[in-house]
């Protein structure tokens, strides 16, 4: 512990602004590590699209980052890093888009020199424009769609919850937007938006003063912010639970994401009691959440079942948070993995041959009861020290490595903060129980959601009816499953079964029909 | 595929100490320290100091996967059981696993793949001892109940149906299925659907499942991060010292010699057309130059940097993306080269483009200057990746599984140094055979039509 205070602090001291230039510059100085990372982040993301434009700051950073300069080719710069083994990417968010440089020290110099052409004179090449918008093109109109119905459920729900706002668009834009996008389009929106006066720079690892005062230097040859930057949009609650159904052909079965919007970001305190609550309701990922206990564990109904207080990106794929999606405009979110629906369960157990509807409904009401419970109840106070404990040391893993260590440090500063982290592990050690159990209360709640439910055609329909009439949904088990079943958890079944549900609308939409 | 970036890089000079423990110090590329120590039982413990304050991440490899198994009806069980390892002991009940979990402030998890099984959690290094009682006692004390065993496996199904979205997925399933007639790696690790369906029927078997690979000769500990190999060493005789090795040995059926391309398709026309090509590769072995080869070659013919890739997805705009390499494994395998097609209609355009390149090499070789670059991408590529001590971890597991020595891929890249151009070219005329290809589609059409 005595080596992690002492680390902090070198990190505080080493951690400055730089007032002298425009930009902002976050340094994470790393003598032993063998690696430079160099990070630029832009707040500017897809909430800056012009209407009819959607996607047009994703293909702008990706010409950037995938294209030429105007020294050199996108083949040419392949060639030229490919012994470096050199990586860089860009990240697009619905605020902020970040550049990442990251090269072994033994090529600081050399890589710098080639890559700095891609910001600060990008060639907008025609050739990289077609290739890079024909592929954006064929994201949004069919990988998204037709990869993985988990992913699809959740750029879904945010074009319900934020419809008729800057956010309400995947960040790749739309079917019609990509359509439209030209590269004038690219042009004006690297001028309107990627300027010297909307930028923080970071740089981590082992490099030198000389080093960063070229960075620095360069960085001021960006063009200066013109434009007025655009408040995130807040949205009102909604009336009752919404659902859309998206229907598609031979899905297996019903992936679900839900959410409503909560007034609550890094930059509040608050954030860190409502944080306890949600990692014992379910946090990402683990086995130890509740609704992860009594969806998966006990009742065997699919693979996870987590709640989140923030958007968290590549949800699917990763196990802990990334950085670079700092938003202002948030909402709680629920995710049900996919479900089993009723056509699977006639064709797997004979028992179930009259199943109209799969677990959809189920699950969601198991769900929403237990966030339900939550808010009436509160947290006990042994989970409450038990959750506590364990994130003060769960989030240190969110920084192991160099790139996630800055990259969190450059979004402490989109919050307002110094150091997230840090500042957070000091919040969660002063919360008390009587704060978390009153941020829940303040926060959430069942009455009002948006819930999108991508499924199966022959699924759409029983489902929707028996949502829009909160019909009963008895939990279909198979017979080797119920054999087994512990009294208590039928008896909670019948609860469950019956708990009703505010839902004032479902419609079902037709897969072809969604991101136009 | 990530997995051929995970392709490590280790410039190790081993310095072996009497007995059966020892330790191999860097001369730069891998800057961490590998202590080893084996036990009597036939456990391995590996220990890599690292400077991460108050964070370890605790490993155990287990050398069982989906190929070990063997008998009919029972594919994607070697998964299945990493899933009925979370359900407790008669010491600790899965909640109160769950809850010690949590104490420790451990991201935790398991995943398994064709050759292994691993258990991993990073976390409070303070709370070492702790880590290892709990493993210790699931490893050895395994009590799930038959209930408990039938719900499990609703999970796996959610989990294939999860998977299942993907059409790269059901492509996979598809290619290894026709690619392979005897050898277990005809099925993927999830197994096949109506085997994912029976799991619950299965328990005794499980029972016996966990009796044959959850034993030490099967396991390697790795401890990586802010902890001591003394520390490690006492921890492991402590909690492991006293685990029963055991005495099954799986016969993995021989694969026949394929002597004609075979075919795989799924038709999905709201997909890019997708094109791989998947020719036969052998075994990982660190101590012949063969595979060292291909990861050369493959990088050299598929990377961004290759005249290929170039031409097919920067010049003439025939494909969306274009990739290749192949995969480190117990036996041999395949090695893929993947292509998202604008066109269906360029499908066999594509697939001779790739061989043209192929039978290039073949015929002219390459230069210097290019292997020599692919060299130092390969070094680099793995020495900037190992900056926390769970990819230090995960690199090292990777060794630990593939060849069951943490040191294995110091010898490979020592034979990555040493490769000439004509072993390159000797390695492609080898390995790429037409009679050992499985071409591989997703298209709008019935069937792929790619000769």
């Amino acid at each position: 512990m005595k080596k992690q205070i002492i680390r902090l602090s070198i990190l505080l001291i080493l951690f400055s602004s730089y007032s002298s230039y425009s930009q902002e510059l976050v340094e994470l100085k790393k003598n032993k590590s063998n690696k430079i990372v160099l990070k630029y982040m832009f707040n500017t993301g897809s909430m800056m699209d012009p209407a009819g434009k959607e996607g047009l700051t994703m293909l702008t950073a990706s010409l950037i980052s995938d294209g030429g300069s105007a020294q050199y080719s996108k083949s040419e710069i392949d060639d030229l890093l490919y012994p470096m083994a050199a990586s860089y990417y860009s990240s697009v968010d619905k605020e902020v888009t970040v550049f990442t440089f990251e090269v072994h020290r033994d090529f600081t110099d050399e890589f710098y020199r080639i890559i700095k052409g891609l910001l600060f004179n990008p060639a907008f090449d025609e050739k990289d424009f077609s290739r890079i918008k024909s592929n954006t093109q064929n994201y949004v109109d069919q990988i998204i769609k037709a990869s993985s119905d988990e992913e699809y459920s959740k750029m879904a729900l945010e074009d319900f919850l934020f419809r008729g706002t800057t956010y309400q668009h995947m960040i790749p834009g739309t079917s019609s937007g990509v359509s439209n996008l030209t590269i004038d389009d690219v042009k004006q929106q690297y001028i309107d938006y990627f300027t010297k006066d909307n930028l923080i720079i970071g740089i981590a690892g082992d490099y030198n003063d000389s080093f960063k005062n070229q960075v620095l230097e360069d960085a001021r040859q960006l063009p200066p912010l013109v434009k007025t930057l655009p408040k995130a949009p807040q949205v009102p609650m909604p009336e009752g639970i919404q659902v859309e159904i998206i229907e598609k052909e031979n899905a297996l079965g019903s992936a679900i994401f839900a959410g409503f919007p909560i007034s609550l970001t890094r930059s509040d305190d608050d954030f860190a009691a409502l944080m306890i609550a949600n990692s014992w309701l379910g946090e990402h990922r683990k086995s130890y959440g509740q609704l992860y206990n009594k969806i998966r564990e006990t009742r065997s109904m699919n693979y996870g079942d987590y709640t989140y207080i923030e958007w968290y990106e590549r949800g699917g794929r990763v196990q802990l948070p990334l950085a670079h999606v700092p938003r202002h405009s948030n909402y709680f979110s629920l995710w049900i993995r996919p479900v089993q629906i009723a056509d699977q369960l006639k064709m797997q157990y004979e028992e179930l041959n009259q199943v109209e509807v799969g677990h959809a409904h189920f699950a969601l009401r198991m769900a929403i009861r237990e966030i339900d419970m939550l808010v009436n109840n509160g947290l006990s106070q042994e989970d409450f020290e038990l959750t506590k404990q364990f994130l003060r040391s769960y989030i240190k893993l969110f920084i192991q490595t160099t790139s996630k260590e800055l990259g969190f440090l450059m979004d402490s500063r989109f919050y307002g903060r110094k150091d997230y982290i840090t500042e957070l592990d000091q919040l969660l050690e002063k919360v008390s129980l009587e704060q978390v159990n009153e941020a829940v209360k303040k926060h959430l709640q069942v009455d009002n959601m948006y819930i999108t439910i991508v499924t199966d055609d022959s699924e759409s329909l029983p489902l929707s009816r028996n949502l829009l009439g909160n019909k009963t949904s008895p939990m279909s088990y198979s017979n080797l499953v119920l054999e087994g079943l512990p009294e208590e958890v039928k008896s909670e079944d019948e609860e469950v079964a019956n708990y009703k549900l505010n839902v004032k609308s479902v419609d079902i939409i037709k897969s072809e029909d969604t991101f136009k | 595929m990530k997995l051929f970036k995970l392709l490590p890089v280790f410039l190790l000079v081993i310095a072996c100490s009497p007995g059966k423990q020892e330790s191999s110090t860097s001369d730069g590329v891998f800057p961490y320290t590998i202590h080893q120590k084996e036990f009597p039982n036939g456990l391995n413990v590996v220990t890599v100091p690292y400077e991460s304050p108050g964070i370890a991440s605790f490993y155990i490899v287990v050398r069982a996967g989906s190929r070990e198994e063997v008998e009919a009806g029972k594919t994607g069980f070697a998964h299945f059981f990493e899933h009925m390892m979370f359900r407790g002991t008669d010491n600790y009940s899965k909640e109160e696993y769950s809850n010690i979990l949590k104490a420790i402030g451990a991201g935790a998890n398991a995943n398994t793949w064709l050759d292994r099984t691993v258990y991993h959690m990073t976390g409070n290094a303070g709370m070492l001892d702790k880590m290892f009682e709990i493993e210790s006692d699931r490893f050895m004390n395994l009590n799930y109940s038959v209930h408990g065993f039938k719900t499990e496996a609703g999970a796996v199904k959610g989990e294939y149906t999860k998977n299942y979205a993907s059409p790269y997925m059901q492509l996979n399933e598809k290619t290894s299925e026709v690619a392979f007639d005897t050898h277990t790696y005809k099925h993927t690790t999830m197994g096949f659907w109506e085997d994912v369906v029976d799991m619950p029927n299965q328990y005794e078997y499980s029972l016996q499942f966990f009796d044959r690979f959850y034993r030490p000769e099967y396991a390697t500990i790795l401890v990586v991060g802010d902890v001591t190999p003394e520390q490690v060493n006492s921890l492991s005789e402590k909690y492991f010292g006293n685990w029963e090795r055991g005495s099954y040995a799986p016969e993995i059926p021989v694969e026949p010699e394929q002597t004609a391309t075979r075919f795989a398709h799924v038709q999905n026309a709201n997909f890019p057309p997708q094109l791989s090509l998947n020719y036969k590769s052998p075994a990982f072995d660190a101590t012949t130059k063969d595979v060292a080869a291909l990861e050369v070659i493959t990088q050299i013919l598929f990377s961004q940097k290759s005249e290929l890739y170039k031409k097919l997805v920067i010049d003439e705009r025939k494909c969306r993306s274009l990739g290749g390499g192949i995969f480190f494994t117990r036996d041999p395998y395949l090695m893929t080269v993947r292509a998202s097609l604008i066109s269906a209609d360029d499908l066999q355009f594509v697939k001779d483009e790739i061989t043209a390149a192929i039978q290039n090499l073949i015929e002219n070789g390459v230069d210097q200057k290019i292997m020599d670059e692919t060299k130092s991408n390969l070094k680099y590529s793995f020495a900037t990746n190992l900056d926390s001590s769970t990819s230090i971890a995960e690199a090292l597991s990777y060794a630990i599984w593939v060849s069951g020595d943490p040191e294995a891929f110091n010898t490979f890249y020592q034979q990555i140094d040493n490769l000439t151009l004509e072993d390159l070219q000797e390695n492609a005329k080898k390995y790429f055979i037409p009679e050992h290809l499985t071409i591989s589609t997703i298209s709008p059409a019935e069937e792929g039509g790619v000769l």
